[in-house]
């Protein structure tokens, strides 16, 4: 936990049962600099920064994950679907090409 | 006369070292890295040399013209049961003529119980925008779209 970095993890729909499909979003606040773009100020190269990794898991068993490169945008979002098995926990670790690391997790409550 | 080609000759050598030194000093900040793949080379990574075919179960939502290629929307979806014997296995998203060919590689399972995945990327100019799918039974299948993108408003 280099630098606590704005995410979000959100459900859609909000309302869901388990055995349901819901949609799992990611969005995390990020530069993503892809190390060829000059700064306008000091004429200099801007080091590249972005996500490397992602890995969705519910309750420590990962089922998704993703490699990412510098071509996706600022303040990446990512979405994938996943069938709810009951009460858990989801959880989001990604990094950075820098070797930063961070987490998100969100309780994921199905009711009925 | 003297004078003159005094001159001129400063200005050509001022004018070759302005045009060399950025470059030069780019190379040395910015290596051509890893990063830096074609399109046809990192189809050949991913796949390893199967033959790739076009498939109406994969479907590719792009926007037809991106008036920002920063930011434009990129959604798959996959046709599949997917149980444990047959599901989408991994989807990659790949444009064709970006420095770097490679977007995102998810890897799915199971667990997602549909082959969908939806993010954002970024489109350095007009070009196709491609979802290479590979299915648990080692096929692949492929999708292409492409995305005008506008540059500096009406055009």
């Amino acid at each position: 936990m280099a630098e606590a970095r704005k995410s979000m993890i959100k459900f859609k729909p909000k309302k869901f049962k388990a055995g349901d499909t819901i949609k799992v979003d990611f969005i995390v606040i990020h530069p993503m600099e892809t190390g060829t773009r000059k700064d306008k100020k000091t004429g200099k190269i801007k080091p590249a920064k972005f996500i490397d990794s992602i890995t969705f898991s519910f309750d420590g068993k990962p089922f998704t994950s993703m490699k990412v490169w510098e071509t996706v945008s600022t303040n990446p979002y990512f979405s994938v679907n996943m069938k709810v098995p009951g009460k858990g926990k989801i959880t989001v670790d990604y990094t950075d090409n820098t070797g930063e690391k961070n987490s998100k997790s969100k309780k994921l409550k199905p009711k009925g | 006369m003297k004078r003159r080609n005094f001159i001129k000759s400063i200005c050509a050598v001022s004018a070759v070292a302005a045009t060399i030194t950025p470059s030069v000093l780019l190379a040395k900040d910015a290596p051509k890295g890893a990063n830096v793949l074609t399109y046809d080379a990192a189809v050949a990574a991913i796949t390893g040399g199967k033959a790739v075919a076009d498939s109406d179960k994969v479907k590719l939502t792009v926007p037809e013209i991106a008036e920002n290629g920063a930011v434009v929307p990129v959604k798959v979806n996959v046709e599949s049961p997917m149980t444990e014997s047959d599901y989408v296995k991994a989807i990659h998203v790949l444009t064709t003529k970006n420095g770097n060919a490679r977007s995102v590689d998810v890897m799915l399972t199971p667990m997602n119980a549909k082959g969908y995945f939806a993010t954002r990327i970024k489109l350095a100019g007009t070009q196709d925008v491609v979802a290479l799918v590979e299915l648990s039974d080692g096929s692949f299948l492929r999708a292409a779209k492409p995305v005008k993108v506008t540059i500096g408003g009406c055009g």
